[in-house]
């Protein structure tokens, strides 16, 4: 800019300046840390495939000989898992910033930059992890086999017995394909480009996930039903049973919880008989859940001859987390500030007016996070449905809302009472599934807040 | 605890609404173009609640017609029986110190103060030759006739279009609906601004800009008098000078009631002011009404001219 034009530069806004946000100093140093960890343990890689020899790493040899060996089931997992995340992911990690865009760039030049880094991306990524799945997919397969074939207890092969059973080495390999070079790929999108610091977020996010649910479990697990041989038990009727239940408990508590929040907050008369109702939802949020499950055992198995169906069951826990929805559903309602209020009221709305085009839409993000938030309250409850009969061993899938049906946690129960220890090591592989759909309902409930939050 | 406090007051009222009133005796004699306290219509007026009118000369039609207005938060009296008019398609201005009950007066004229848990309302607003605060008027059919605008910006969550559409549409409005939005726009000096940009959230407008989509939202509903609680107050100078130009375009159309705490503001913007006071006691009361210009160059109480010229509090 000249001196020429000082009032155009005076009226002209301010060019934006890119700002690096707070925190990322540490971020950086543990970025760094990672790469250089990464290519640490890339020599150590090298150095075990001069060692062990390079055609078992980059063809499906590591599995052949497994038997010849000799080792357990679980000292061989790592290490074709562990070395296919190292054989791709590592040059992913490498290629997707560096070399990809000049690929593209030698191929057809003259695109712009942002268009190299795309396409390297799209050329470099997309097919390290397709070969790369298929051959996690080839090792997996050739695992169940494996277990059943040498009829092994728990062939699920979970944590405990990878870790109990592999060598430091393997450990600390695991660690490096499950978290380290993620954490490479990652830090690489990250100082790559300001606009890939999210998008570099999914590859690692999806390898992580892929060795967390390849590690617990074999795929079978999901999907088998429950069976003597805990080789074979599976937690598909379980889990299915516990989405159904959570389907028809939101169903039903979540319009009776909201309603009742709003009645309370924007109808209701503040008098003795309003703060009466109040104390008493509070005090049902303290009521021990067996209690529910007494009352649901009563009122919708007994009296009105639900049985033991998924719609008892879900009944009762609507019960149960009532309270916890209409509180936070107050709440939600609450943070809705008066000057909107005022402001729909003075354009001549009336009172239903102004809950339906502005309180209600403004707080329904903060109601369903309380609703996320009770349902992972039910997910793990137990005792209300022990009380009203919920069977353990279903062998088949619920077709409607009469049926019998069990969930994760009773599934759970029932195979931490049984003698054998292969069924405790499948009940640790069921929590960790129940404690990853918590998880995920939970980081639900903090995404839709964070993203509903009005700054008024 | 609050209602002790407040009951205490209340029983102190008749010696503090002496010891408030001491200019009374030593005010001049008015002169001929003020009525003193004779325009209760008939009714039975309190001594000590003797307010100045001066006399409107110019010939103009009355929007509101007040009479007697008192206003209680629980036990708590707000305001006292004030007494004035409010004329047609002119700006009243309604000045005097925090607490005297300017905004509650204000938010009689649309019922607004229904929505507050306690709050009630006794006189009488004429608008039309009806009572406002006659229960059985629909307090929504006086809002969508009164609109208002509010100290602090407050446009909803929503796109600009949608926050101009909103009161018309909940009101049945089944006309051209992109037309009622420019041209409410247009007449809150906003359209050549935003009319790219119908779809922005009104949140992300700046602060001036956000107070005049109120205003644009308030006229969409086609009010005939519009209520202004401070409606500068939270503004930086230059948005204040646009939002008081266009207080005094809308006058044409509309009759306009704005609280300020702004001598200047008042006296540029208002054709007519209304001086309001808080004894000790906290009780509002109507000190003196009259065209802005007698208000401010020939004050009659010794408690206006002392507020205008900034020697009270």
């Amino acid at each position: 800019m000249s001196a020429a034009a000082p009032s155009a530069q005076l009226s002209a806004f301010a060019p934006r300046v890119r700002i690096r946000r707070g925190a990322s100093v540490a971020f950086m140093v543990a970025a760094l840390l990672a790469i250089a960890i990464s290519m640490i343990m890339l020599g150590a890689l090298i150095v075990e495939i001069a060692v062990d020899g390079a055609a078992r790493l980059f063809t499906d040899g590591g599995a052949v000989d497994r038997e010849a060996r000799g080792g357990g089931i679980i000292s061989d997992l790592p290490t074709p898992a562990g070395m296919g995340w190292m054989t791709w992911a590592v040059p992913v990690a490498i290629l997707f910033p560096f070399v990809g865009p000049r690929l593209v760039n030698a191929l057809v030049p003259g695109l712009p930059r942002l268009a190299e880094r795309a396409m390297g991306f799209i050329v470099v990524a997309p097919a390290a992890i397709f070969v790369h799945i298929l051959y996690v997919r080839f090792e997996s397969a050739y695992f169940v086999e494996y277990a059943k074939a040498v009829g092994i207890d728990g062939a699920s092969g979970n944590i405990f017995q990878v870790l109990g059973e592999a060598s430091g080495f393997q450990i600390v390999r695991l660690l490096l394909a499950g978290i380290l070079v993620p954490l490479a790929i990652f830090a690489a999108g990250w100082f790559w480009s300001h606009r890939m610091r999210k998008p570099s977020l999914i590859i690692p996010a999806i390898m992580i996930a892929g060795w967390v649910v390849y590690l617990f479990m074999d795929p079978w697990f999901l999907s088998s039903f429950p069976s003597r041989k805990p080789a074979e038990a599976g937690i598909f009727s379980a889990v299915t049973g516990t989405l159904y239940m959570m389907v028809i408990t939101a169903a039903v508590a979540f319009p009776l919880g909201v309603g009742a929040a709003i009645y309370l907050e924007e109808y209701a008369r503040r008098n003795w008989f309003s703060r009466m109702i109040q104390v008493n939802i509070s005090n049902l949020a303290g009521v021990p859940s067996i209690i529910y499950g007494l009352l649901g055992l009563q009122v919708f198995v007994r009296v009105l001859e639900f049985e033991r169906s998924v719609l008892a069951g879900a009944c009762t826990m609507a019960l149960l987390v009532m309270p916890i929805i209409i509180v936070s559903a107050q709440e939600a309602l609450r943070t809705v500030p008066p000057s909107m209020r005022e402001a729909a009221y003075a354009v001549g709305a009336t009172r239903w007016q102004v809950i339906r085009f502005h309180v209600l839409p403004y707080a329904f993000g903060g109601m369903l996070t309380g609703n996320i938030l009770a349902m992972s309250r039910a997910i793990g409850e137990t005792a209300p449905l022990i009380a009203i009969g919920a069977l353990t061993f279903i062998a088949f899938l619920a077709d409607s809302p009469t049926d019998d049906f069990t969930v994760l946690p009773i599934q759970i129960f029932n195979w931490v009472a049984r003698p054998q220890s292969g069924f405790h090591e499948i009940a640790a592989s069921a929590i960790i599934v129940l404690m990853v759909i918590l998880l995920l309902m939970n980081a639900a409930a903090i995404i839709m807040r964070q993203r509903t939050r009005t700054d008024w | 605890m609050a209602r002790n406090f407040f009951t205490l007051m209340r029983s102190s009222a008749p010696g503090a609404t002496a010891a408030a009133e001491p200019d009374r005796a030593t005010a001049p004699p008015p002169p001929p173009n003020v009525k003193q306290d004779d325009a209760g219509g008939g009714v039975h007026l309190d001594p000590t609640l003797a307010a100045v009118r001066h006399e409107i000369t110019e010939a103009v039609d009355m929007a509101l017609q007040l009479r007697n207005v008192s206003a209680f938060y629980g036990t708590f009296q707000a305001i006292d029986r004030m007494t004035m008019p409010i004329p047609q398609n002119r700006v009243t201005a309604l000045i005097g110190p925090s607490g005297c009950g300017k905004s509650t007066l204000l938010r009689c004229f649309n019922r607004m103060n229904d929505l507050i848990p306690g709050a009630r309302m006794e006189g009488e607003i004429e608008f039309e030759g009806r009572n406002l605060l006659d229960p059985n008027i629909d307090a929504v059919e006086v809002r969508r006739r009164i609109g208002m605008v509010f100290q602090k910006p407050n446009p909803f969550p929503k796109s600009i279009y949608e926050n101009v559409a909103f009161g018309a549409r909940i009101n049945g409005y089944s006309g051209d609906m992109d037309r009622l939005v420019e041209d409410a726009l247009r007449r809150a000096a906003l359209w050549d601004e935003v009319k790219d940009e119908l779809d922005k959230s009104g949140l992300a407008l700046s602060g001036g800009q956000q107070q005049r989509l109120c205003i644009a939202r308030a006229i969409a509903v086609q009010p005939e008098i519009i209520l202004m609680d401070e409606p500068a107050s939270a503004l930086d100078p230059v948005a204040t000078l646009k939002i008081e130009d266009l207080m005094r375009e809308l006058a044409e159309h509309y009759t306009i009631v704005v609280v300020t705490h702004n001598m200047q503001q008042a006296g540029r913007v208002s054709d007519y002011t209304a001086f309001l006071l808080a004894g000790e006691e906290r009780v509002g009361r109507l000190v003196e009404f009259g065209p802005t210009q007698e208000i401010f160059t020939n004050p009659l109480d010794q408690r206006t001219e002392d507020y205008i010229t900034g020697r009270y509090g």
